[in-house]
C-alpha cells in the first residue's frame, strides 16, 4: 500500500470518529472515499497487517495508538496548509481543500510546525463559539485584520478599480449576493460610483447596483 | 403535458412565453402567495400543451416569495419538462442557477436565448460542448427577432432529457450529503438546503445543523459560502469551455449617461414629467370620449326606461361605476401602464432605482422602491402590490404609507378638474408641492419610528434594450386585467350601497352630521362632506358629485377659489380609496391598513383646516 493511501485512511477514519464519536464500519469509508466496499475492505486487511486499525467484531474500524498518532499528524497538516492557503494566499476554499490533501503527504514535520507557529502568530488569538458566530459567514478569522489595520470594503475604492472579493460580512445580504457571484476570489469592477453612495459592481458580466450599507460589507483587495 | 420556463430575471422569458402563447394568458396566483404565475395553453401536433412562466430568480435556495414558490413547482415536479432559459451574454451567472435545478433532476432542455446580443459582443458559443457539458439538448434563440423560437416546442417534447449534472462539492460538503442520506433517507437535494439551514424537517435541520458547524469550523467559511462557490466555479468551468470571446463591436455605452448623477438625475425627472403629462393629456382626451359615449348610449336611454324607483337607482349606481371604471381605468391608468411598461422594457427603471438610492436612504428606504413609488402615480392599487420588491417589513410600512399619499392619475382627475380649472394653474401645481412636502415629512418620521432594520439595495442593471410593442401591449393588458379585477367588483358594490344611501334620504342625515367639520373647520358647503364620502369610494368621484350637488359644473360660480382649493387638498389626501384599503389589508395585514386611513384623514383635515383659517 502507498504511504499516501495509508495516510488518507488513517485522517478520515480519525477525522471520523472525533466528527461521530464513533467508529466508522466500512460502509462509511466507501462512502467518504467513493470507492466500492470490497476495495475498501481489502485495503483495510494491509493496514490491520501493518498494525495501524484493529477491526471490531461489528467491523468497525478502530485505530491503533500509532494508526492514531499518524492520523492526528495528518489532520493537523492538513487544516494547518488549508488555511495557508486559502486565508493567506486567497486561494478559494475548495481548491485550497484538495491542494492540501496532496500536499499533506509529502510536507515535513517541521515545516507544517512552523506554519503552524507563523499562522498563530498573525491570527487573532482564540477561535471561541462567539468569534465563530460573528465571522461564520466571513470565513475570516482575521488573518489579517486586527486593530491596526482593518480590511478595505467596495466603499474604500474608486470607479474603474479591478478588485477581488475577500470576503462578505454581513449576514442578510450575504445570500442575495452569492447568488450573483459575489464570492470570495472573484474579480469584480467598480463600474460607477455615487460619491459616498450607491455603486455599480460589475460581476461575472453583470452590472449590480448595491447601496452603500450592502457595498460596505464587502471586503475587497486590489487585484493584482 | 405542461411545460414550465425557468430563467434569471431578464432573461427574456415573458418575450419567449409570449411568442409561445400569443396573447391568450392566463394569470393565476399561486395558493397561499401573491407571486402570479402567468400561463398559457397551446396546441402542437393535436395535443394539449400548457405553459407556464416561473417567476424570474437568481437561486433557488433562498426564502423570498418567487424562490420558494419555483422550489416547491420543482420538487412536486410541477412540469413534465423545463425549459430553462438563459442569457446567452451572461452564460455563466445563468449556469449557476441550472446546477441547483439539477439537484432536483427534472427533464430540461436548455435555451440560449439572445444569442444576437451575444453575436454582436462577438460571444462564440460551441453549442455541442455545451450540450455534452450540461447533458441536455441546447437551443440557441433570439427572441427578440424571434430567431428559432418555433423549436422549443419539438425540442422539449421531443429530446428533453433527465439532467445529470452533478456539482463537484467541496468533499466535506459531499460526505456529509452522502451521511445524511445515508442516516436520515432524505434526497441529496433536501440535504443540501438542510446543510444552509433552510427546509421543514427538524430532524434533519438539526443533524444537518451539526455537521455544517463541523465544516464551517474546518473551512472557516459558511457551507452557504463554501456551496456557492463550488457551483460557481463548476459554471465558469462549464462556461470557459463552451464561449469563446471574438471580435468584439464597439457600441456606445449609454450608461456613461444614465447612470451619473448628471445627466442622469435630470434625464431621470424629465423621463418620469414627460410620462405623467402624457398620461394627463392622453387620458383626459380618453376620458371624455368614453364617459360621453356611455352616457350617451347607455346611460340616456337607461333612464328613458323609467323603471320602479328603487330599481332603477340601483340600475344606474352599477351603470355609474362601470362608467367609472372604464372611465378612469382605460384612459388614465392604461395610458400610464403603457407608459410604465415601455420604460421598464428599455431597462431604465434599473437605472432610476441607482440614481435614486441617495435620496431615498433619506427617507429611510432604498433605491429599489423608487418602482412602486412610480406605479403609484397611475394607481396605488399595482403600486401596493409591488411592494412585495421591498425585502423588509419596515421598509414596506414606509412604503405603504408614502405611496397611499402619492397622488394617483384619480387624484390628478379632481387636481386638475377643480384647480387647475377654476382657481389655476400654478395653483394646481402648489398642491402637488405641498403632497410632495408631506410625503417627505411623513416619510422623515416614519423612518424614526418605524422598527425594524434596513436592508438596502442589491439590484442587477438590466441590459437597455429596445422595447417591443407587443410585449408592452400584453404586459399592460396583463396589468389592466389584474386591476379591474379587484377594482370593478368594489366599485360596483360602493356605489350600490351609496346610491341606496340617497335613494333613502340619509345624505342630509349625514351632512348634518359632519357641518362642524366641513362647514366650521374646513369652511366648505354642506353638501361637500357626501362629495368627499364619495371621494373615498374612488377619488375623482370626489369632484363629478361636488359638481352634481352643486347643481352646476361651474364649480366656480357657487364656491369661492379658497374653497375649491381646500376641497381639493382634502380630498387629494383624505383616505386612500376602498379598492387601495383593501389591497393594503391583504399585502400588510388590518393594523397598517387601518393606521395608514386614519392617518390620512387626520392629515387631510389638519392641512385643510390650516389652508382654511390661512386663507380666511
Amino acid at each position: 500500500m502507498q504511504p499516501s493511501l495509508r495516510e488518507d485512511y488513517l485522517e478520515a477514519i480519525q477525522h471520523f470518529t472525533m466528527t461521530n464519536g464513533h467508529s466508522p464500519l466500512p460502509q462509511d469509508l466507501a462512502a467518504v472515499f467513493g470507492k466500492p466496499e470490497s476495495e475498501i475492505r481489502s485495503e483495510l486487511d494491509d493496514l490491520r497487517l501493518s498494525g495501524d486499525i484493529t477491526i471490531a467484531a461489528d467491523t468497525a474500524i478502530i485505530l491503533t495508538k500509532a494508526g492514531r498518532s499518524v492520523g492526528e499528524c495528518v489532520i493537523k497538516k492538513h487544516e494547518t496548509l488549508q488555511f495557508f492557503l486559502s486565508e493567506i494566499l486567497g486561494m478559494d476554499s475548495s481548491t485550497a481543500s484538495s491542494e492540501a490533501c496532496t500536499l499533506e503527504h509529502s510536507v515535513s514535520d517541521e515545516t507544517v510546525d512552523r506554519l503552524g507557529n507563523y499562522l498563530k502568530k498573525t491570527r487573532m488569538s482564540g477561535d471561541t463559539i462567539a468569534d465563530r458566530q460573528k465571522t461564520a459567514v466571513c470565513g475570516y478569522t482575521g488573518t489579517i485584520c486586527d486593530e491596526s489595520c482593518t480590511p478595505s470594503s467596495l466603499l474604500d475604492f474608486n470607479e474603474g478599480d479591478e478588485l477581488v472579493v475577500r470576503c462578505i460580512l454581513g449576514q442578510s445580504s450575504a445570500k442575495r449576493l452569492l447568488d450573483l457571484g459575489v464570492v470570495p476570489g472573484e474579480k469584480v469592477t467598480i463600474r460607477r460610483k455615487q460619491g459616498k453612495d450607491a455603486l455599480v459592481l460589475q460581476v461575472k458580466g453583470c452590472d449590480v447596483a448595491l447601496s452603500p450599507e450592502i457595498a460596505a460589507t464587502v471586503s475587497v483587495e486590489r487585484y493584482s | 403535458m405542461k411545460i414550465a420556463l425557468l430563467g434569471n430575471p431578464g432573461a427574456g422569458k415573458s418575450l419567449i412565453f409570449n411568442q409561445l402563447t400569443g396573447l391568450g394568458i392566463e394569470v393565476n396566483r399561486y395558493p397561499g402567495s401573491s407571486v402570479c404565475l402567468e400561463c398559457g395553453n397551446v396546441c402542437y401536433k393535436k395535443e394539449k400543451i400548457e405553459i407556464v412562466d416561473l417567476p424570474g430568480i437568481y437561486s433557488l435556495d433562498g426564502s423570498s416569495e418567487e424562490e420558494l414558490l419555483v422550489r416547491k413547482f420543482l420538487e412536486q415536479g410541477g412540469a413534465d419538462v423545463i425549459v430553462a432559459i438563459f442569457d446567452a451574454t451572461k452564460l455563466e451567472r445563468s449556469l449557476y442557477l441550472f446546477t441547483q435545478v439539477a439537484e432536483f433532476s427534472p427533464r430540461i432542455i436548455a435555451v440560449l436565448n439572445m444569442i444576437d446580443e451575444a453575436e454582436q459582443q462577438g460571444l462564440i458559443i460551441d453549442v455541442d460542448t455545451l450540450s455534452t457539458r450540461l447533458g441536455v439538448p441546447v437551443l440557441l434563440t433570439a427572441a427578440s427577432e424571434g430567431r428559432d423560437i418555433d423549436r422549443i416546442l419539438p425540442l422539449a417534447l421531443g429530446s428533453s432529457r433527465v439532467v445529470s449534472l452533478e456539482v463537484p462539492y467541496d468533499h466535506h460538503i459531499e460526505a456529509a450529503l452522502k451521511s445524511l442520506e445515508k442516516t436520515l433517507g432524505t434526497p441529496r437535494y433536501k440535504n443540501l438546503l438542510a446543510l444552509q439551514g433552510t427546509g421543514e424537517d427538524h430532524m434533519l435541520l438539526d443533524s444537518a445543523g451539526a455537521v455544517a458547524h463541523e465544516i464551517e469550523l474546518r473551512h472557516r467559511m459558511s457551507v452557504r459560502q463554501i456551496i456557492a462557490t463550488n457551483r460557481h466555479n463548476l459554471s465558469r468551468n462549464i462556461a470557459a469551455s463552451a464561449v469563446r470571446q471574438g471580435d468584439r463591436k464597439k457600441t456606445y455605452d449609454l450608461d456613461s449617461l444614465l447612470t451619473r448623477v448628471f445627466p442622469g438625475v435630470p434625464i431621470l425627472c424629465a423621463i418620469l414629467f414627460f410620462l405623467l403629462l402624457s398620461v394627463f393629456v392622453i387620458g383626459s382626451w380618453m376620458q371624455e370620449i368614453i364617459v360621453q359615449t356611455f352616457t350617451t348610449y347607455i346611460i340616456v336611454p337607461f333612464v328613458a326606461l323609467e323603471l320602479p324607483p328603487l330599481l332603477e337607482r340601483i340600475g344606474f349606481s352599477v351603470l355609474v361605476a362601470l362608467e367609472a371604471g372604464l372611465g378612469i381605468a382605460f384612459p388614465f391608468i392604461f395610458t400610464f401602464y403603457v407608459g410604465l411598461s415601455l420604460i421598464e422594457d428599455t431597462g431604465y427603471m434599473t437605472r432610476a432605482a441607482f440614481l435614486a438610492d441617495r435620496a431615498m436612504h433619506r427617507l429611510g428606504l432604498h433605491g429599489e422602491a423608487i418602482i412602486p413609488m412610480v406605479i403609484g402615480f397611475g394607481c396605488t392599487v399595482p403600486a401596493v402590490m409591488s411592494l412585495r420588491i421591498l425585502k423588509t417589513r419596515r421598509e414596506k410600512t414606509i412604503a405603504a404609507f408614502l405611496i397611499s399619499m402619492v397622488p394617483c392619475s384619480a387624484r390628478t382627475v379632481v387636481i386638475a378638474g377643480i384647480v387647475a380649472a377654476f382657481v389655476g394653474i400654478a395653483w394646481a401645481f402648489s398642491i402637488y408641492l405641498i403632497v410632495f412636502v408631506l410625503i417627505i415629512f411623513t416619510a422623515i418620521l416614519l423612518s424614526r419610528i418605524t422598527p425594524g432594520e434596513q436592508f438596502g439595495m442589491i439590484v442587477e442593471m438590466s441590459v437597455l434594450r429596445r422595447p417591443q410593442a407587443r410585449l408592452v401591449l400584453a404586459k399592460s393588458w396583463l396589468r389592466i386585467k389584474e386591476f379591474l379585477f379587484i377594482a370593478m367588483p368594489l366599485l360596483i358594490i360602493v356605489s350600490i350601497l351609496l346610491g341606496l344611501f340617497q335613494f333613502y334620504g340619509l345624505t342630509d342625515l349625514f351632512e348634518q352630521l359632519l357641518a362642524p367639520i366641513t362647514v366650521t373647520l374646513l369652511g366648505l358647503p354642506e353638501y361637500a362632506s357626501t362629495a368627499l364620502l364619495f371621494g373615498i369610494f374612488r377619488k375623482e368621484l370626489a369632484f363629478e358629485t361636488l359638481a352634481v350637488l352643486a347643481g352646476t359644473a361651474d364649480l366656480g360660480s357657487v364656491m369661492t377659489a379658497a374653497q375649491l382649493y381646500t376641497f381639493a387638498i382634502v380630498s387629494v389626501l383624505f383616505v386612500p380609496c376602498i379598492s387601495t384599503i383593501a389591497v393594503l389589508y391583504r399585502q400588510l395585514g388590518a393594523r397598517i391598513a387601518i393606521l395608514i386611513s386614519v392617518y390620512s384623514v387626520f392629515l387631510g383635515l389638519l392641512i385643510g383646516a390650516i389652508i382654511n383659517m390661512l386663507i380666511s
